[in-house]
């Protein structure tokens, strides 16, 4: 029925099939729409946030999405200007993944904020010494730039092709998309810098609070870094679950096993700094606040697993995994890998929103804790579902895998 | 460490020995600056009350305990405010001509960094629309503007009362104001005389003698926010509470 | 032109931009970010002209001076006066939040009103106040009719003394019913010991700022005890920099209340014993001669051993001390170290000007009168009554009587033969008007109800009384019950009738003697806004009912309205030797302590009137320190040890019976000569102990816990570990909850003999171990969405003796078990 669109020569399931599988995900988008709803009709009460947690799960998944989601920055930056060409087999993959994670992330926080409908005072009354006025110019640069780079790959649509001007239009933008990853990557580096910096410069909560390097905060690199370790394995986990639902070959091993092996050996660097900045951390921030380490740690479920967790578990072992080859070729232990590593930045990105909030710096203030509402899971499932159904149909009908006729000679022949 | 000072520094002396614990400066407060209220005023979480009582005891056994507490407003942090800062669209700011941290309810966009940003929990957010029960919008004062859903707000110093104090004082003639001229609300309506308010950069006002108590400290002082809402109490256990201390850290008077 | 893609994308594109250089979405952007900032549903404060009023607030008897701020006529702050002599500036929440009183529509009633739905559902209808009026005095011309005036009664929770007392009282009176019932206050408690102890149902007056050692048995001294903002003032200027020049503070109380922590001694004897610590300070005084002998030889009986007129030997109350009240034995009974207390005796009794007050928290509830005569027999012994820094013998505001009453001779009948409750039952001879006798009265038989009409002023008897819902379930069994409250309160909604009153603001009122001032204060308040709804001040709605009844009834009201009447009892005030203003550079307890005559700054009733419109306050700002041997109305003549008015009244009680059986039904349990002097009677429930708890109920200061409803604002100071998302939290010493298997948080039911209710566990260490602690005004059924249904209301479950002598309701002292939930 819809086989016209498909891209050229591949096999997709039927149209009843491909309805079946949206189901689910329109399901969430459809819990979604009725979360976001009430969320800008009724107001925030909606959800479970409070004064004192001014920020929770929405943030928790904004950062967590657009850490991920840089797997689309840093594969450009690979592909277009380092120049790796296996990487050309993903490339689009990483960006649609980004796209989607930015593009929810952008939609999430205009629910998140109080009043919506002036969201664009941040950039109308600026305010440049505010790090978050920096996430949002950067953010919603980074998200043009990745729309850009996802027109090219729409553009590539089989009909869409037969429009002249249109195959043109596209054919140019790919010549000139070495510029674009370049600022993409620029833009990428502030807003994920950026996003770590938030949390950094709130220097009155001595929980998040780092030391400035230049201008920026610690957590302005160790954010970069983090993301950066983790986006490739997201995007390569992304590919391998589509390649599972498809039960296709999609991506190449040596792009995958390049992903990884840039993910290992980045993601054991950030390890060592960010073994270092907690040290540092600990040993003077922490003691000018009049604390211990260890008082930032008895608070509800809030305990020192959570640093456990976060560097040696779900850093120190995927780090190794990663970065040996026998490892990270057993394609078991890749994706354990991959899921650790991803495990860990949304920890670690947790642990900076929610830890930081929950633990009272006035010694005489209490503990609270808070779960999300089902509006508030509305929300960030919606996010999920978005994903899935942007990436299904791009799959269906664009040509995100360029090798995969080549990668499948059981299903297209040699 | 170095602020910009500006001509005025206005703070506040809350003597803790005197504080009774009794509420009024926060219903004062609450009356003066047309705040809203919640149904659920017990949701400690989600209430509005831009003075509010934190009650702390000295843990000890019955029956030596002993209770107290520190009304809290906002300490309009003199040095780096931490809200000001990070508040994308300016909509708090710091002016250090009279130290005041103002907040306009109009430019904000909710979107509650700034409360993240402050370890004071001194700043709250409109869950919801601020609902006045049948015939109590006739109560409301046209000095200070109704807050909408969604924005954040929080102790203003009860800045119309400058407005008001140097109108009056315009009208007399003079240019300055005289120390107690401008009061806030809390501070005047304390039954225990417990609040002081004024310049603390005039060296002859009250509260600029009783920051420099020897029983006079502030909250988290060594965040280096500078706030100018300062307290005095003569125990040790209540100034030790205003503060992280490590083991031994902490030198009783 | 044809309209083909090209050109449709180009126009648009070429729009798009060119959109740009015109000022349409700069406007556009600018007209939004306005847009955004003004919905239609955040109210908009009127401006207009500002106006400041002066007046009085007369929410409770503390007597602060209020300016009022308004706009365009809307008061929209309750400010404290700096030029009044109570409260100097202060107010206290309630005042503060006080506008929410008077605005907040669904909490009022907005005219007079009749009952359509069941009773306690609170569905009314609007009458006109010639309706309302004419049935309410159609009722009472039928019952005086039928020869049966006294089915009419009274609950009135007026201030003792006021001109709205006086109507209410002077109503019930020339109808012919002597059925008029005030709601318990510790007022009571004072005139009663006063009247036995010093011979006149004055007012209790502590010079509390002259002394320099303040020993309070209970008063919540700065949550709401006496005049609120007179003592806090004070307490505020005691923490002034150098504490020397405060008196030292010494507050005994069970819990570590906040004027516990914020004395400087707190001692936690157990709730209902406070009596026997004051007796055996008293024995260490006495033993130590820490007294005043002076004092206790001339101006005082009974205090030695003694001979009555029928020549018998009587003990006095030196012997009974030194017998019956050792430190040890009380230590016993309070749980406080027996050491602790003689270190107390002697800082007591080594003080220049030691002042021990009594009191029961706010004082919204009584107290118990021996426990008061124990505390003022400390005075006595250091000769610090009727002194500066001491308990000074008042004897009320000069006001001028009005008219006697002509009553006729069906009311004469209803007057004589017609009290409730205590027909042929003489065991309450000092509790003549307590409304336990009336519930127990009217739920007894199965016959009709001896109240046929029941008429309620200021007070919420159905919420307040703690008296498990007994008055409730009374109320069931009247015929006709008459609201005249301006609230939707409980009792409210068991009415068939409403005449509503105005609220403070709206009204004239008196405020008579701010509780415990040491010197003679009237304040008056005036309407500060127009009557916000369509009521009527109670004064009014009596004086027209009572002229509708016709005959002598309306022969009784020669006064055409409430402020007629007023102004003629305080024609009185213009004789005596008051003032009317206060410049503020001397705070009157100063001038009052120097003793020295006033001239009073008013020269005629005009005058003054004219000066207490404006000013709002009257008081005499001295005292005759030297008339210790006219001041006492004793049969004495002296300030009474052995109280020579209680044996009397216990002997023509018992008409030559048994004094003995007689003392045992008024709950004396002491023998001989004791029973007649300051002593201790045990009121803790014999069950107390083991498994079981004791209930104590306490009141907030920053929460309305009497017949006036809670302004919300006042929620804002409640602590979430008092009451959390409607469930109130009970305060158990961590050790007791170890005991009981409670932790923090946990739901528990707690149950007396009277009821029980569902609370939750707040561990405070500074609760007594053993006892259970519940804030009271929680739990209302009534008002608004602000007060409905939070928490649990403690009054409910009170189930304890009765105070001896008083029959009133023993509050701090039911047992109770505790259950997880
Ligand atoms: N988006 C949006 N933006 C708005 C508005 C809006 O509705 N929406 N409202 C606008 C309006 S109406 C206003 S007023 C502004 C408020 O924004 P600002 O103009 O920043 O007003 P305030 O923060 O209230 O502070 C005024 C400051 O002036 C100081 N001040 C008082 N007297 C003197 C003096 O004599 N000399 C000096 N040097 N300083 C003095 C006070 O201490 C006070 O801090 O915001 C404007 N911005
Ligand atoms: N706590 C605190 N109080 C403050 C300030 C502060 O900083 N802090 N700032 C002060 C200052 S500078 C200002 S300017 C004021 C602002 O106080 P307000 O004057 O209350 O200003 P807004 O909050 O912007 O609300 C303006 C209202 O005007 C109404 N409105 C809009 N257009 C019209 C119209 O055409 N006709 C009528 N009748 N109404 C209209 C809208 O409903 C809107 O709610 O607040 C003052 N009060
Ligand atoms: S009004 Fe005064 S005494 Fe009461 S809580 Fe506030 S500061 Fe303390
Ligand atoms: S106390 Fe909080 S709200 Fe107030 S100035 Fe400091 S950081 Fe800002
Ligand atoms: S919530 Fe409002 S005041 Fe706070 S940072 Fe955001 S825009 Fe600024
Ligand atoms: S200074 Fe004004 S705004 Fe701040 S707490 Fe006091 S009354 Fe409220
Ligand atoms: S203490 Fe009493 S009189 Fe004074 S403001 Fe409060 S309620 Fe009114
Ligand atoms: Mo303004």
């Amino acid at each position: 029925m819809d086989s016209a669109l498909f891209p050229e020569g591949v096999k997709r399931c039927s149209p009843k099939v491909f309805l079946l599988w949206t189901l689910p995900w329109l399901a969430l988008l459809a819990w979604g729409g009725l979360s976001a709803f009430l969320c800008l009709w009724k107001g925030l009460n909606q959800t479970n946030m409070s004064n004192i947690f001014a920020f929770a799960l929405w943030i928790v998944f904004d950062l967590a999405v657009i850490a991920l989601g840089a797997g689309a920055f840093f594969t450009g930056f690979l592909t277009y200007v380092i120049g790796r060409k296996e990487l050309k087999s993903i490339i689009n993959a990483a960006v649609i993944i980004g796209f989607i994670c930015y593009s929810g992330a952008v939609a999430m926080l205009g629910i998140d904020i109080g009043q919506p409908i002036r969201g664009w005072f941040i950039f109308w009354h600026a305010n440049v010494h505010s790090m978050l006025t920096e996430v949002s110019f950067c953010i919603t640069c980074y998200l043009a730039v990745l729309a850009i780079e996802y027109i090219p790959i729409v553009l590539e649509n089989r009909q869409v092709q037969k429009v002249r001007e249109l195959r043109l239009f596209g054919h140019n933008l790919h010549h000139v998309m070495g510029v674009f990853a370049a600022t993409g990557t620029f833009l990428s580096f502030f807003h994920q810098g950026s996003l770590g910096g938030m949390f950094g410069v709130m220097y009155a909560r001595p929980f998040a609070e780092r030391w400035d390097f230049y201008v920026w905060p610690t957590t302005f690199f160790l954010f970069v870094f983090s993301a950066i370790a983790a986006g490739p394995c997201f995007t390569i986990l992304c590919s391998k679950l589509a390649e599972a639902v498809s039960r296709k070959k999609l991506v190449p091993d040596n792009a995958v096993q390049f992903l990884a092996k840039v993910s290992g050996w980045l993601l054991s660097g950030y390890i060592v700094l960010k073994i270092l900045d907690t040290l540092v951390w600990a040993d003077t921030t922490v003691p000018s606040a009049g604390l211990e380490l260890m008082d930032f740690y008895r608070e509800g479920p809030y305990g020192i697993w959570m640093l456990i967790a976060e560097i040696g578990i779900f850093g120190i072992i995927p780090a190794i995994l990663l970065m040996v080859p026998k490892a990270r070729q057993n394609p078991g232990l890749l994706i354990i890998a991959c899921l650790m590593n991803c495990t860990g930045i949304v920890l670690n990105r947790f642990v900076f929103v929610i830890a930081t909030l929950a633990i009272p710096v006035m010694p005489f203030a209490r503990f609270w804790s808070y779960l999300p509402t089902w509006q508030e899971w509305g929300i960030a499932m919606a996010m999920l579902g978005y994903g899935f159904l942007l990436f299904s149909a791009s799959y269906r009908y664009l040509p995100v895998f360029p090798r995969e006729k080549e990668l499948n000679p059981a299903v297209y022949g040699a | 460490m170095s602020a910009k000072q500006g001509k005025h520094k206005y703070g506040m002396v809350i003597n803790l020995d005197k504080c009774t614990g009794c509420g009024t400066c926060t219903v004062a407060c609450a009356a003066e600056n047309n705040l809203s209220v919640i149904k659920d005023e017990t949701d400690k979480q989600r209430t509005i009350s831009w003075m509010q009582l934190f009650k702390v005891t000295n843990g000890k056994p019955f029956p030596d305990t002993e209770v107290s507490y520190f009304p809290r407003p906002c300490m309009h942090c003199h040095y780096h405010t931490p809200c000001v800062s990070v508040c994308p669209p300016t909509a708090t700011e710091i002016d250090y001509n009279t130290g005041i941290v103002s907040q306009i309810y109009t430019r904000c966009i909710g979107c509650r960094y700034c409360q993240a940003a402050c370890p004071y929990q001194a700043r709250y957010f409109n869950w919801w629309d601020g609902h006045f029960p049948k015939g109590t919008e006739r109560y409301l004062s046209p000095e200070v503007s109704v807050r909408m859903r969604g924005v954040v707000e929080k102790c203003s110093f009860c800045h119309h009362r400058l407005m008001r104090a140097k109108t009056q004082a315009y009208a007399e003639g003079r240019r300055e104001l005289k120390d107690g001229e401008y009061i806030t609300a809390c501070t005047e309506a304390c039954p225990a005389g417990a609040i002081a308010f004024g310049d603390l950069n005039d060296p002859n006002s009250e509260v600029a003698g009783l920051s420099k108590h020897p029983h006079a400290f502030r909250l988290l002082e060594r965040l280096g926010t500078e706030p100018k809402v300062y307290y005095i109490s003569s125990k040790d256990w209540v100034r030790r509470m205003a503060d992280n201390y490590r083991p031994d850290e902490f030198q009783p008077l | 032109m044809e309209i083909t893609r090209r050109n449709f994308i180009q126009l648009l594109a070429g729009g798009a931009a060119g959109i740009h250089i015109t000022p349409v979405p700069w406007k556009m952007m600018d007209d939004i970010a306005i847009w955004t900032q003004n919905w239609p549903w955040v109210p908009v404060p009127e401006r207009g002209r500002f106006d400041h009023e002066r007046s009085v607030c007369s929410l409770c008897p503390g007597g602060c001076g209020i300016e009022v701020r308004k706009v365009a006529d809307r008061a929209v702050k309750i400010e404290g006066r700096e030029d009044f002599p109570v409260n100097n500036g202060g107010i206290c929440p309630l005042g503060a939040g006080g506008l929410q009183l008077l605005y907040d529509e669904t909490i009022r009633f907005t005219s007079p009103m009749k009952r359509v739905g069941p009773r306690g559902e609170g569905r009314f209808l609007p009458v006109s106040w010639s309706e309302a009026v004419g049935t309410l005095a159609e009722r009472i011309q039928a019952l005086r009719k039928d020869n049966r005036p006294e089915a009419l009664a009274a609950v009135d929770g007026s201030r003792p003394g006021t001109a709205s007392e006086g109507l209410v009282k002077r109503l019930l009176q020339a109808v012919g019913s002597p059925n008029c019932y005030s709601m318990p206050s510790i007022q009571n408690t004072y005139q009663t010991a006063n009247l036995l102890m010093q011979g006149n149902a004055g007012p209790m007056a502590y010079d509390i700022e002259n002394a320099d050692f303040v020993l309070s048995f209970g008063c919540a001294l700065i949550e709401g005890w006496g005049a609120p903002a007179r003592v806090i003032g004070a307490w505020g200027r005691w923490r002034e920099d150098s504490k020397a020049k405060g008196p030292k503070v010494v507050q005994v109380e069970s819990r570590a209340s906040n004027t516990a922590s914020k004395s400087d001694a707190w001692i936690a004897a157990r709730p209902g014993t406070e009596a026997a610590l004051a007796l055996g300070m008293a024995h260490v005084m006495i033993s130590e001669n820490l007294v005043d002998r002076s004092f206790l030889f001339n101006y005082t009986h009974g205090y030695e051993d003694w001979i009555d007129e029928e020549e018998r030997p009587r003990k006095g109350f030196k012997t009974m001390v030194l017998e019956s009240y050792s430190p040890d034995k009380v230590a016993g009974i309070t749980g406080v170290a027996a050491d602790r207390i003689i270190a107390l005796a002697r800082e007591f009794g080594k003080a220049g000007a030691p002042l021990a007050l009594y009191g029961k928290g706010k004082g919204n509830l009584n107290g118990s009168l021996l426990e008061c005569m124990a505390v003022q027999a400390l005075n006595a012994l250091k000769g610090g009554v009727n002194t500066p820094g001491g308990a000074v013998v008042q004897q009320g505001l000069p006001l001028a009587p009005w008219p006697d009453v002509e009553t006729d001779p069906v009311a004469r009948q209803g007057l004589y033969g017609g009290r409730l409750g205590t027909a042929g039952d003489s065991r309450l001879p000092f509790a003549e008007s307590s409304i336990e006798n009336m519930v127990e009265a009217v739920m007894q038989g199965g016959g009709a109800s001896p109240v046929d009409t029941l008429l309620v002023f200021g007070a919420n008897p159905v919420f307040t009384l703690p008296d498990g819902g007994a008055f409730r379930k009374a109320l069931t069994r009247i015929p006709l019950i008459v609201s005249f409250s301006p609230y939707r309160d409980e009792t409210a909604a068991m009415a068939d009738l409403i005449l509503p009153d105005h609220t403070a603001l709206e009204k004239r009122e008196e405020i008579v003697w701010p509780t415990g001032l040491q010197y003679p204060f009237l304040g008056l308040s005036k309407p500060v806004v127009r009557p916000v709804y369509d009521t009527r001040h109670m004064g009014d709605t009596v004086i027209a009912v009572a002229k509708k009844v016709g005959g002598p009834v309306a022969d009784a009201f020669p006064w055409r309205r409430f402020e007629d009447a007023l102004k003629a009892r305080l024609k009185g005030l213009a004789e005596a030797r008051g003032l009317t203003s206060w410049d503020g550079s001397k705070p009157v307890w100063k001038t009052f302590a120097e003793g020295r005559p006033v001239s009073p700054d008013y020269d005629s009733f005009d005058d003054l009137w004219k000066k207490l419109d404006s000013g709002g306050f009257w008081y005499e700002p001295t005292h005759d320190f030297h008339d210790l041997s006219t001041c006492f109305g004793t049969p004495s003549g002296k300030f009474e040890f052995a109280c020579g008015r209680l044996e009397q009244a216990v002997k023509e009680a018992a008409r030559g019976g048994d004094a003995k059986t007689l003392l045992h039904r008024m709950g004396i349990e002491a023998r001989g000569d004791d029973a007649y002097m300051p002593h201790y009677e045990t009121v803790l429930s014999a069950d107390a102990g083991g498994d079981t708890l004791v209930l104590v109920p306490y009141e907030m200061f920053n929460h309305s816990t009497d017949w006036l409803p809670n302004p919300p604002f006042l929620t804002k100071t409640i602590f979430d570990n008092q009451l959390r998302r409607d469930e109130s939290f009970a305060e158990v010493n961590p050790e007791t909850a170890a005991g009981h298997h409670l932790k923090e948080g946990d739901r528990i039911l707690i149950q007396s003999d009277a009821g029980e209710v569902k609370v939750r566990v707040h561990l405070f260490e500074g609760a007594m171990p053993g006892h259970i602690y519940l804030p009271l005004g929680f739990g209302h059924t009534a008002y608004g969405v602000y007060q409905k249904d939070k928490g649990v209301n403690a009054a409910k479950l009170v189930a304890g003796k009765k105070d001896p002598l008083t029959g009133r309701t023993v509050w701090w002292a039911t047992s109770v078990r505790v259950k997880k939930t």
